[in-house]
């Protein structure tokens, strides 16, 4: 019978590497005694666990009213009219709105202007808000949208994003179905191509994925009359939808105050999306002068927000004899489901990862980003740059395959190091370049060649194969969102010397309150518990931009470290006086401020600020970062997409039931290049974290859409691993001083997550010994690769 | 939350729970409720009244010397542990233990996973290879029947809305010198936990001395609009002594019995390979003895 796969022989416990690790040679600065790099309680987690957070869900006032949306459930049709008689008329019902009552503009989009708030003339996707319901129950609320009437005739839609180009497809919007191009051009590729011995076509066809956050969508709207109001709203991005509501009510930026409530989970999934619920109360909140608030059932958050683009990805890459890369075209076509969204930043990104951490001297990229009435392609963890990891690491090993090399030495040929530098838009990468140590590293962990020279042979009938994956992830935001990489801190110091500080980035889950508190400790010498980091509010640091890109512990460290050292200019003289030295002398760290070189000289931090407090002194400091201004082309690629980098590789061992088609991930050793770890616990949980998400996307989660309806809205059928899924999971981090944030951090968030899929898809391609190009690799998918090669075929042909 | 249903029914005794179910056709009972809850939200079963079964007193699992019978509302967690359950019917026990979550495993009960019919219920096929009966209480009295005559399609029951199944009878019988028995179940899916089965599979053998299979049931899930016996497959191998032609034929013939269909879990086709790779397996487990 189908016994489960042997567990690994090392046991449960997973190895880590580099407590201490550092890459050679390279010694880091020395940071006075303190929390850095430690792992103290993470302040949210006992009442996260003993669920005392209080959720959106968890929040009422009196008076408060529900909401609920009236949305379309066929993909495309022209709207004859809509009817909400019927809707206002059920009990308990409050105020039925239409887009005839948006007061400012009808107008959601993220970055262009081709979403309305609520639906007029056309319904372009599944979940186009026809009409807004505001009751004194939920259940009320329900029923009374669903109660809402659309008269739709039903017109053809577009369902697949190649064929959207054809000529004749119909279109999604007036001016086609190619909303944009995006394009990377480097060096001359006919030129390469008769340099390359072997070349590999291919084409990906890659899913998308739901950020299954464990909170689905919510927000309170709290008006005060109908001139300004505070939105409460389980978000990433709580300027976003400062922004939003502020367009949609027609109201001055400072009219609209956000405050991010404890959220369960974004993974990009509240980056973008939450700006339409938050709308939608806010509208519901406006007209009727009540709190509203608006919480997503499962099945709608499902059906309605926004997933990680399907794609279309084809190659050709060529490499001469030895194995070095010649030449990678890559054209693109993703999914952008019927408006835009953060498609086009989304392929910013895919643009610039989808040849890896590679010196490739000719380039030649087209990302086609486009409309079709399919699922809304938005913000989700590695944002563009899984898919291509996905396909370009396959088609590095299909090269290997080709040339008889090992894919571990086919990648230690072409991988940037400290000689190759130049990425493929031309910029050159400045201090350490990891790429080689995380490849070496990881394969270490994983045996790699041990592995290979006496690969397992099952007792049973499963097959093992071993895969690795090696990324380049630009950190903080893109060239073409400069403008927003900023960010804003505030530090209060009070008579007690304890701290509260206020940034502009969020914490979701992933650690950025505990990252923010170590970064604050460290900086002001005090312990992690007398810091407070309060949740971010409009009111009370300037716009940070989003918290996405893995930028949240850099922007947030930064901002909070020059919010330090402002504050130091009134903290060090009064400590001087105390201490009898000159404020250059101050020295702040363990709970103390001493002078320089002589520890015994000490007052504590606590009383320093008592003597602040008597003597009136201005306690509060702002902080401000602003990342390098950068030049890029964004017509031909070229120029410094992002400011730095980091590396990471992944080995994933797989064992394959072929003839059921079963994956099992046993074991996935990962090596990330930090630069520096704030908090060594959150960033093993983020690595952790993103390499289980990646493995269910990888693996199991498809999303099965039926001209544009989901039709498994339900995480009964859309499959996201358990527990008893999480593979082994081995960690080497290492560290190195080069371009970084605060203390040299660089973002641990997406590149967990990048590598992972691929290096599954290269074990069990590795374990099976034939490609497959199709994501996710469910049962179906392999059986299915294996064809007539499948022992028991022939009972296919019994059955027809 | 939002529920299309009118109002909720308690009663106290199994008498007054087939009186409300008699004078309100549109009623439906309910038992752990973690199929049908959901079925109502989403609108897939509508039901005015709901009658909660919970006080009724349907749980419990006793030995008669006719055999093992379970109360309807026996919740999956005590299936899987109760001893005499493991001893005779291994599968079951199996079948109970993989049923959704932990969670769900302390509220579901076998009466509602059967009186649910999905084709993908777990204790089914289990249930199928054991040969039960079931139990149906109405108003007028109680019947039984085989299990197999409960299901008639996808979420469908022979079951008129006034009645209600009060327990399953599970027949034990002594295997008897130099007799094998071997019974197992197995599910695949995608998922080492909480699955539901894209195919699932029991299979009770009895292997006599001489090495004939004197008695072979086998059973399938997901694989037909109800979970089925493979009749054909066990007409095949009865009497017979198994060998590698035999189990090959075997394979063959169990495509006969099945008639999966194409859905969001998995394609037909994937279907009828994992119904003779688990049925592959069972029998050379049971060829090696």
């Amino acid at each position: 019978m189908a016994d489960p796969p042997a567990r690994p022989v090392k046991g449960r416990r997973s190895k880590v590497e580099g407590g201490s690790a550092r890459a050679a040679d390279r010694g880091l600065h020395a940071t006075p005694p303190g929390p850095l790099g430690g792992s103290h309680a993470r302040p949210d987690a006992s009442a996260k666990v003993a669920g005392l957070t209080r959720y959106v869900g968890d929040l009422a006032l009196p008076g408060m009213l529900h909401a609920a949306l009236a949305t379309s459930r066929v993909a495309s049709a022209r709207i004859r009219s809509l009817d909400t008689r019927a809707a206002l008329a059920v009990p308990d019902v409050v105020a039925v709105l239409t887009a005839a009552d948006v007061p400012g503009q009808n107008s959601i989009g993220a970055v262009f202007g081709d979403q309305p708030l609520l639906v007029t003339d056309r319904v372009r996707m599944v979940g186009d808000r026809l009409a807004l319901v505001a009751a004194r129950t939920p259940e009320a609320a329900w029923i009374a949208a669903r109660a809402v009437r659309a008269d739709l005739e039903a017109i053809p839609g577009v369902h697949d994003p190649v064929a959207a180009l054809d000529e004749g497809s119909p279109t999604v919007h007036d001016g086609g179905n190619l909303f944009r191009t995006l394009r990377v051009v480097k060096g001359k590729i006919d030129s390469r191509r008769s340099k390359a011995t072997v070349i590999v076509e291919a084409e990906y066809h890659v899913g998308g994925q739901d950020h299954a956050y464990l909170e689905p969508q919510g927000c309170l709207a709290i008006p005060e009359g109908r001139d300004r109001l505070t939105i409460v709203a389980s978000c990433q991005c709580p300027f976003y939808i400062q922004h939003a509501v502020a367009k949609v009510l027609g109201l001055p930026l400072a009219a609209v105050r956000v405050e991010q409530a404890p959220t369960g989970g974004g993974f990009g999934g509240k980056e973008d999306y939450p700006s339409e619920p938050a709308a939608c109360a806010a509208l519901l909140a406006w007209h009727t002068g009540r709190p509203v608030r608006l919480l997503f059932h499962r099945e709608l958050d499902l059906q309605v927000t926004t997933k990680r683009h399907a794609m279309v990805v084809r190659h050709r890459w060529g490499a001469d004899a030895k194995g070095k890369l010649q030449f990678a075209e890559v054209e693109t076509f993703m999914d952008a489901g019927a408006y835009a969204g953060l498609s086009t930043v989304v392929a910013e990104r895919a643009n610039v990862s989808c040849i890896g951490p590679y010196a490739v001297p000719a380039v030649d990229v087209k990302t086609h980003v486009v409309y079709t009435n399919n699922l809304f392609g938005g913000a989700y963890r590695g944002f563009g740059a899984p898919q291509v990891t996905w396909a370009a690491e396959a088609t590095i090993d299909k090269l290997a395959r080709e040339l008889g090399l090992d894919p571990l030495e086919m990648r230690r040929r072409n991988a940037l190091d400290g000689m190759a530098r130049t990425l493929c838009t031309g910029q050159k990468l400045v201090g350490p370049v990891l790429a080689r140590e995380v490849l070496e590293s990881a394969t270490r962990m994983a045996d790699w060649d041990a592995f290979r020279a006496s690969r397992p042979q099952g007792s049973d009938r499963l097959r093992y194969g071993m895969g690795i994956s090696l990324v380049l992830y630009g950190c903080n935001l893109h060239w073409g969102g400069q403008q927003l990489d900023r960010s804003s801190a505030v530090v209060i110091l009070q008579p007690d010397g304890s701290v509260i500080v206020r940034v502009g980035l969020t914490d979701m889950g992933q650690g950025n309150l505990t990252a923010a508190q170590t970064i604050a400790a460290q900086a002001l010498g005090v312990a992690p518990a007398a810091v407070q980091v309060w949740q971010p509010d409009t009111t009370t640091v300037g716009d940070s931009g989003p918290t996405v890109a893995s930028r949240g512990s850099q922007m947030s460290g930064m901002a909070i470290l020059d919010a330090v050292a402002r504050l130091r200019t009134r903290l060090d003289p009064v400590a001087a006086e105390l201490l009898g030295c000159a404020a250059e002398e101050v020295e702040l760290g363990g709970g103390f401020a001493t002078v320089r070189g002589q520890a015994d000289r000490r007052v504590t931090v606590a009383t320093v600020a008592a003597e602040m407090a008597s003597r009136r002194l201005e306690c509060i400091a702002t902080g401000w970062y602003r990342t390098t201004p950068r030049e890029f082309d964004s017509e031909t690629g070229q120029g410094d997409p992002y400011e730095f980098y980091a590396m990471a590789c992944h080995v994933a061992r797989v064992a394959v039931d072929p003839e059921l088609g079963l994956v099992t991930v046993e074991e996935v050793s990962a090596a990330h290049d930090v630069g520096r770890t704030i908090h060594r616990q959150a960033l093993e949980g983020q690595i952790q974290g993103g390499i289980v998400q990646a493995m269910g996307w990888g693996v199991t989660e498809a999303l099965h859409l039926r001209d544009g309806v989901l039709v498994n809205p339900n995480f009964t059928d859309y499959i996201i691993p358990t527990a008893a899924d999480a593979p082994n999971i081995n960690i080497a981090v290492l560290e190195s001083d080069g371009p970084g944030g605060p203390y040299g951090a660089k973002g641990i968030g997406e590149p967990a997550f990048i590598p992972t899929a691929a290096a599954i898809r290269n074990a069990v391609c590795d374990a099976l010994g034939l490609e497959i190009d199709t994501l996710p690799l469910t049962p179906p998918t392999v059986v299915a690769a294996l064809g007539d090669r499948h022992p028991l075929a022939w009972v296919l042909e019994k059955s027809r | 939350m939002d529920l299309p249903v009118q109002d909720v029914l308690r009663p106290r005794s199994l008498r007054e729970a087939l009186r409300v179910l008699a004078d309100h056709p549109g009623a439906r009972p309910v038992a752990g409720g973690t199929d049908l809850v959901v079925q109502l939200r989403d609108g897939r079963r509508q039901a005015e009244l709901l009658v909660d079964l919970s006080r009724v007193g349907l749980d419990g699992i006793t030995e008669t010397d006719r055999g093992i019978a379970i109360g309807a509302g026996t919740t999956m967690d005590v299936i899987a542990t109760h001893r005499a359950v493991r001893t005779h019917f291994p599968a079951l026990a199996t079948a109970a233990s993989q049923v959704g979550a932990w969670p769900i495993q302390c509220r579901a009960t076998l009466g509602g996973n059967l009186a649910n019919a999905s084709p993908a219920a777990d204790t089914a096929p289990a249930l199928l290879v054991a040969g039960a009966a079931v139990t149906v209480a109405s108003a007028r009295g109680q019947s039984q029947l085989p299990l197999e005559e409960l299901f008639v399609g996808p979420g469908r029951t022979s079951l008129r809305s006034n009645e209600l199944i009060v327990s399953v009878l599970l027949p034990v019988s002594r295997t008897g010198a130099g007799r094998r028995l071997v019974e197992r179940f197995v599910k695949v899916g995608p998922r080492r936990e909480q699955i539901i089965s894209v195919v699932c599979m029991a299979g009770r053998v009895v292997v006599a001395a001489d090495g004939r299979l004197e008695l072979v049931r086998l059973a399938f899930g997901s694989v037909a609009p109800t979970p089925v016996r493979a009749r054909a497959t066990e007409r095949l191998l009865e009497r017979r002594v198994l060998d590698d032609r035999l189990r090959q034929e075997a394979l063959g013939v169990v495509q006969e019995d099945v008639k999966p269909i194409d859905d969001v879990r998995a394609p037909a086709s994937y279907r009828r390979l994992a119904v003779a790779t688990l049925l592959d397996r069972f029998l050379a487990e049971v060829a090696r003895g």
